[in-house]
């Protein structure tokens, strides 16, 4: 016989290879579109990059707009993607991506009735959900996994390549990052409970969290942003200086057990 | 000691002991008391939103009651981890059984499989064929519950709880499953499902529970309601006649309307149709059915709702409150919840 242990292991284990199947598709779709997003970019970036009359107009623009729109480090290729690719693909893109579907599908397996059908078997709830995100890690590792050697071939091809070193990192780091996005996700999903407005909370939330980060990072409440996930995944940081913040990622790993945990006590007490 | 509570054990696979359950201010089920013993079937009759699947799905721990206690195989529903471990045992076929539409059957049955084990799917697979290769979203009403019977015993359970169980399943699978309760029932396989369909409660249960708003109204064996609930007869007549015309002892509920519009051209004379709830024998029915022109005649076993009108009519009495009958489409909202 196998024991408790063993049977919550093999739950997950089940929950997550079924869920993440799932994800399969959209995981391919992704990384072609992100990937095809990003060689554009580095296509038309060395043209874009280093002009003068484009210096002349970002002096001339509000601080706020150049640091939201992320023209603040547009001298080099690093950090045309760094700004635009990396922020609207992955901090604001991919985290959407990730925050929506982890709200929306516990929610909506609830919202159905197939989560009846699943909880009808000898299995826990925690088990369930934590085998559900854990499904997550489909599209998380396989979009970066594919995007990653793509872009980097890209600038390549281009003449202009990217240290390889701080393009592997800003992938690695933004696994803790998504993580983080698809645990509070998860949890809206469990409390919420409807599918659709848990996904569109998930969303604005990722949205509203990038909006503020930039916002405040120009003002004199900079502090405030440590609240958002945001604030941990510097990309500029990362693939034009070099920096690697491993306390963030941790802070960002830390955050997604801890919701993740919440989560699991929520689904363990609520009604279906 | 052992040897007790195992006896204890055998016997009683249900026990609900002031079961409530409210959502809100909305009651769903309030002070449920019965007992579902080892190897019956047990019917648990009423209309919709009578508090049925609230019932079922506060058993499976789904939802955790308001007050009162049940134990399922033993387990506290409130106990999540007992509970969980008695769900090896039991098998649930719900009322409206919700898949993955992307998914093929056959990733379904395998996934369900992993988490539940699967001795018998071959076998079942045999009697209940949903098409596996095709998405579940692609599957008609009648395929969608197939798949869910499979799922629902591919472990061989000891306890099934079905809710409406033949809903969705055309006549010739109806039968298919009526039969498969009863071989298992041979088997030993206690059952406990609802239902508000009277014919198969009749053809499978050996006793019933009759929920009404929420509350018990009645646990008896199938026989006694069978004899309460009677026979509807339905009279097509040639010659006009009045509710008294059929004063026999065991009519009940009459009601006499004309029917000239559906009577075919050919025979363009007023007809009138007579209904009612019959509980006695045949023959002084028919003899006075004969005293008339009779051009059609049915008789036909009540449906459930009859017999659930009956149970409120004789609760209205008793309170000798409200008018009898209508008042009940207002609790439909409580199963939702």
């Amino acid at each position: 016989m196998t024991g408790p242990a063993d049977q919550r292991r093999s739950t997950t284990l089940a929950v997550a290879r079924f869920e993440g199947r799932k994800r399969l598709r959209t995981t391919a779709v992704a990384a072609a579109v992100l990937s095809a997003y990003g060689i554009l970019f580095v296509w038309v970036g060395p043209d874009l990059v280093g002009g003068e009359e484009l210096q002349v107009l970002l002096d001339a623009m509000p601080p706020v707009l150049v640091e939201l729109l992320g023209f603040e480090s547009l001298a080099s290729l690093a950090g045309l993607l760094a700004g635009e690719y990396y922020t609207f693909g992955w901090l604001v893109g991919l985290a959407g991506y990730v925050a929506y579907t982890a709200a929306s599908a516990v929610a909506g397996d609830m919202e159905t009735g197939r989560m009846d059908t699943l909880l009808a078997a000898p299995v826990s709830r925690s088990a369930v959900l934590l085998g559900s995100f854990l499904a997550l890690l489909v599209p998380i590792v396989g979009i970066n996994a594919i995007t990653a050697p793509v872009l980097y071939l890209a600038t390549v091809a281009v003449g202009e390549p990217l240290s390889f070193a701080d393009l592997l990192a800003l992938h690695a780091l933004s696994v803790p990052y998504l993580l983080c996005w698809g645990a509070v996700g998860l949890l809206l999903g469990v409390v919420v409970g409807r599918s659709r407005t848990a996904g569109r909370v998930a969303l604005a939330l990722v949205f509203a969290s990038w909006l503020t980060e930039s916002l405040l990072d120009v003002s004199d409440y900079a502090w405030a942003g440590a609240v958002t996930p945001t604030r941990y995944l510097d990309t500029s940081a990362v693939l034009v200086d070099g920096q690697y913040d491993l306390v963030g990622a941790i802070l960002l790993l830390a955050a997604t057990v801890l919701l993740v945990a919440l989560s699991s006590r929520a689904f363990a007490r609520r009604d279906l | 000691m052992a040897v007790l509570s195992i006896r204890l054990y055998e016997m009683v696979v249900i026990r609900t002991d002031n079961l409530t359950k409210y959502y809100g201010d909305v009651r769903g089920v309030e002070d449920l008391s019965f007992s579902v013993e080892a190897g019956e079937v047990f019917g648990f009759l009423g209309p919709n939103g009578a508090g049925k699947t609230t019932a079922i799905r506060t058993l499976l721990g789904f939802q955790s009651p308001t007050s009162g206690s049940a134990t399922v195989l033993d387990a506290d529903v409130a106990d999540a981890a007992a509970l969980r471990d008695a769900r090896a045992r039991v098998g649930y076929l719900p009322s409206e059984p919700a898949f993955d539409d992307r998914v093929t059957g056959r990733r379904l049955l395998s996934y369900h499989g992993a988490l539940r084990g699967d001795v018998r799917s071959d076998e079942l697979l045999d009697m209940f064929t949903p098409p596996l290769d095709r998405p579940v979203g692609d599957y008609s009403r009648g395929n969608r519950q197939m798949l869910a019977i499979v799922l629902a015993f591919m472990h061989d359970p000891d306890l099934l709880i079905m809710d409406e169980p033949t809903s969705g399943l055309d006549p010739l699978k109806q039968e298919t499953f009526l039969e498969f309760v009863r071989t298992e029932r041979e088997r030993g396989t206690t059952f406990f499902f609802s239902s508000h369909v009277l014919s198969e409660v009749r053809k499978v249960c050996d006793r019933v529970g009759i929920i009404r708003d929420g509350r018990l109204v009645e646990v008896a064996s199938v026989d006694s309601l069978l004899h309460r609930s009677g026979k509807h007869v339905r009279l097509t007549l040639g010659d006009s006649v009045d509710a008294d015309a059929f004063d026999l002892p065991g009519v009940h509920d009459v009601t006499v309307g004309g029917g000239a519009r559906r009577e075919p051209a050919d025979r363009g004379d007023d007809v009138t149709t007579v209904s009612f709830t019959y509980t006695g024998a045949y023959e002084p029915l028919l003899r006075r059915v004969l005293e008339h022109d009779l051009r059609d005649l049915s008789i036909e076993e009540a449906p459930i709702e009859d017999v659930f009108m009956r149970f409120y009519d004789e609760a209205a009495q008793e309170a000798a409150s409200e008018p009898a009958a209508g008042g009940d489409a207002a609790d439909g909202e409580a199963e939702d919840a």
